[in-house]
């Protein structure tokens, strides 16, 4: 467990939520350990993940919470939202019931976190597509009609997993850079690090953006 | 970002492209620019440059002044015909006044320059420029034949010069290129004899005419930027082609809209060129450079600063080793990285919830019921205060339990009253973990490696043991039937189990550090106090996250 170098310069929050049994702990082991584990047990309350990714050169430590889908668990996970900085909401191909929920998953992210989160909708499962419930274009348009990101991904096969994840952190990378994630508010679900001492690079925020002269 | 006050930064955003690439053009471009800025408020002492002068803050307000505003004029220009007119006017003026300023300043700067060669280079800008004499007759010659050159192509009369031909060149015609190449070879030739201007020209004009597109616009508009930034400096200290280049390098800007690739090359060569007359008479700059003192008086020398650079890097490599090994038997990071620190944060974001919770119940309560709320929560709060340092009177396990296994049993004792399924498996795998290390780890195990083993060990356990209130604390808010009495027993008896299993693999790993033969017992006795002060540190984490689950035994009894 012991993950090693402490070189990154930021701590991302993000926060896994949608219905029980889409595949939330399967989406985060393939995308810690890529591997999958078809007998996941139920998440109680939640559990945690962090990978450290690269985005423009900089390390950037994920620091994911995978939420318990069940509806027993909703009040404790509702807890966990707040300061998040990406929010990935799956539903499940095959299950019609669990895309419906989505506004309902919507609602609760819009109001627990902050404008600037990102949210990313994950169709998981698109390796089962001979049971597929629902479609790529309503699920797109749902996504197009709200602001979300959005992939069909399988945490089975690997297909989409890493993208959704990066391109989550891209997009978060990207507010920073434009100013519209303020890194000093306490909810930003970003952390700064201070960089170790062997790399006082990888530790300075790019100077692209910030012509001082 | 917070420090981007970079108009250009604004001005990228508001842009008709959004193209990254010409966006870091536009920065790069703001940089020289700023310097161009730079240097003519260096000559703003100069009375005879009578053009106002901006700083660049207020560049930001002056919309007809400065290289920025000139950029991005170049870039709307790009946009349908009735405002190009009105910007190229724009063009003009800025162009104006740049040339004439550059061309005072540049007189000036001979001046100083001859009588001044000893002086630094701060002097010769506070010195209030004085006239001389000596250069006009050439100065004379030369703006004569441009004026003559000018006359000759264009039919403008002496007065303005370089400047008016430049200025109607932005109106970026083709025949006005030529217009202005010729001015340019006539000075080039007659005033200071730089070859091979008329090639300059020539190519110059000819890419003019071979690609106008839009998209080399701003590289070249950039790129003549930086070629004047070139010409200006050093022509502050000597000459006045300076003066003339800026003018010619601001033309290719304001033409930018047609000008291309080539000028680029174009530019490259006056610069060079430039440098060879200022080095005509100096190789190597050296009496410019002690002029403006750019050369340190003693030079060290070389072979001595790369042996310090070695040493120092040596230096850096050392600090860096010994911080990753301090980072390395960090507590605080390796409680970090497993995963205790975020299953303390998400108890704490639960208990505050519950918190919030527990005050709206009490505000809801009619008044003569919230005393009673409150005693009940004050109640569950005493019954988690933990016991007394009590009893030693273990009640010693059975002989043939281990350790590990005892722990367990403890654990599950203390919290079966509790109504939940805990899971206790990965503490006593742990412990078992360090039981079988502790035994098998061979003889020339070193102090350090022990003391390594016994802070991750701590810090292992101490994660594990929050992630067991985490999970406690949700199993509690989602459980139907609550008891609180028991709960709070069975939480507080598994936090003694808790710490008095931490106080244990302390013990164990003192024992080992003292087991193992030393003479330097000094070192031996700092791991052991720092083996007892994470030991604590790992008791308050503990604790902590025991209080942080004291407002979810509470609101079970409310």
């Amino acid at each position: 467990m012991t993950s090693g170098p402490y070189n990154y310069s930021y701590i991302f929050k993000y926060i896994i939520i949608g219905d029980m049994g889409v595949g939330k702990s399967c989406l985060l082991h393939q995308f810690t350990d890529k591997k999958f584990m078809a007998d996941c047990p139920h998440t109680i309350g939640v559990e945690f993940g962090t990978r450290i990714i690269e985005v423009a050169g900089q390390k950037i430590k994920l620091q994911i919470w995978d939420t318990a889908g069940q509806e027993r668990f909703r009040a404790v996970t509702r807890s966990y939202y707040r300061g998040a900085a990406g929010a990935l909401m799956v539903y499940d191909i095959t299950r019609r019931s669990t895309y419906n929920h989505l506004s309902s998953w919507l609602t609760d992210t819009r109001n627990l976190t902050n404008p600037s989160t990102v949210i990313f909708l994950i169709g998981n499962k698109s390796d089962l597509d001979g049971q597929r419930d629902v479609t790529y274009e309503e699920a797109k348009q749902f996504a197009d009609e709200n602001g979300l990101m959005f992939v069909e991904a399988s945490a089975k096969t690997g297909q989409n997993v890493e993208e959704a994840f990066l391109e989550t952190a891209k997009k978060i990378y990207q507010s920073i850079q434009d100013g519209r994630l303020d890194l000093n508010a306490a909810e930003s679900g970003v952390q700064h690090k201070p960089a170790s001492p062997g790399r006082p690079l990888a530790a300075q925020p790019p100077a692209r953006d910030n012509c001082a002269c | 970002m917070p420090s981007s006050d970079s108009e250009d930064f604004e001005s990228a955003d508001e842009g008709q492209s959004p193209d990254k690439k010409e966006r870091k053009h536009r920065l790069s471009s703001s940089n020289y620019s700023e310097n161009s800025l730079e240097n003519n408020l260096e000559h703003k002492k100069t009375p005879n440059s009578a053009n106002t002068l901006e700083k660049p803050e207020e560049n930001t307000n002056e919309p007809t002044d400065g290289w920025d505003d000139f950029d991005i004029d170049e870039n709307e220009s790009i946009e349908p015909e009735p405002r190009l007119e009105v910007k190229s006017k724009t063009n003009k003026e800025t162009v104006k006044k740049e040339s004439t300023k550059s061309e005072d300043t540049g007189w000036d700067k001979f001046d100083d320059w001859d009588q001044d060669v000893n002086t630094s280079s701060t002097k010769i800008e506070n010195d209030p420029p004085v006239p001389s004499k000596q250069p006009e007759p050439d100065i004379k010659e030369v703006t004569d034949r441009l004026a003559a050159a000018s006359t000759k192509s264009s039919g403008w009369g002496w007065g303005w010069g370089v400047d008016s031909l430049l200025s109607t060149a932005t109106a970026g015609i083709t025949t006005l290129t030529t217009q202005v190449s010729q001015g340019l070879t006539t000075v080039l030739e007659t005033g200071i004899g730089a070859p091979d201007p008329e090639e300059l020209a020539r190519r110059n004009l000819r890419d003019t005419e071979a690609t106008p597109s839009k998209s080399d616009d701003v590289v070249t508009s950039d790129s003549g930027k930086e070629e004047t930034d070139v010409p200006r400096s050093t022509s502050e200290t000597a000459f006045p082609f300076g003066s003339l280049l800026s003018g010619v390098t601001k033309f290719v800007e304001t033409t930018g809209t047609k000008v291309i690739s080539g000028g680029l090359d174009t530019l490259e060569t006056i610069g060079k060129k430039t440098m060879e007359v200022l080095q005509d008479g100096d190789p190597g700059l050296a009496k410019k450079r002690a002029m403006l003192g750019l050369d340190p008086g003693d030079k060290p020398v070389l072979s001595q600063v790369l042996r310090e650079a070695k040493a120092k890097a040596e230096e850096e490599d050392r600090i860096r080793e010994e911080k990753r090994e301090a980072k390395e038997v960090h507590y605080e990071n390796l409680f970090d990285d497993f995963e205790g620190l975020v299953h303390l944060e998400a108890l704490e974001m639960l208990s505050r919830q519950v918190t919030m919770r527990l005050d709206e119940r009490i505000q809801a309560a009619a008044p003569e019921k919230r005393q009673d709320i409150k005693e009940t929560l004050q109640q569950v709060a005493e019954l988690c205060e933990m016991p007394e340092e009590d009893d030693d009177d273990e009640e010693t396990p059975a002989k043939d339990m281990s350790k590990a296994d005892a722990f367990h049993e403890r654990l599950q004792t203390a919290t079966q009253d509790l109504g939940l399924k805990l899971q206790f498996q990965p503490l006593i795998k742990q412990y078992n973990d360090i039981l079988t290390w502790l035994d098998t780890s061979d003889a020339d195990l070193t102090q350090k490696a022990v003391y390594k083993r016994s802070v991750s060990g701590l810090a292992q356990a101490t994660a594990l043991s929050v992630e067991l209130y985490h999970k406690t604390a949700e199993m509690l808010l989602v459980k139907t039937r609550r008891s609180t009495a028991d709960e709070a027993d069975a939480l507080t008896q598994m936090t003694v189990a808790l710490t008095k299993h931490i106080g244990d693999l302390a013990t164990l790993f003192t024992e080992k550090l003292n087991s193992i033969p030393t003479d330097n017992k000094e070192q031996n006795n700092t791991y052991i106090t720092n083996i007892f002060l994470e030991a604590g540190n790992s008791s308050t984490y503990i604790q902590n996250a025991f209080q942080l689950a004291l407002p979810i035994l509470q609101i079970g009894a409310v």
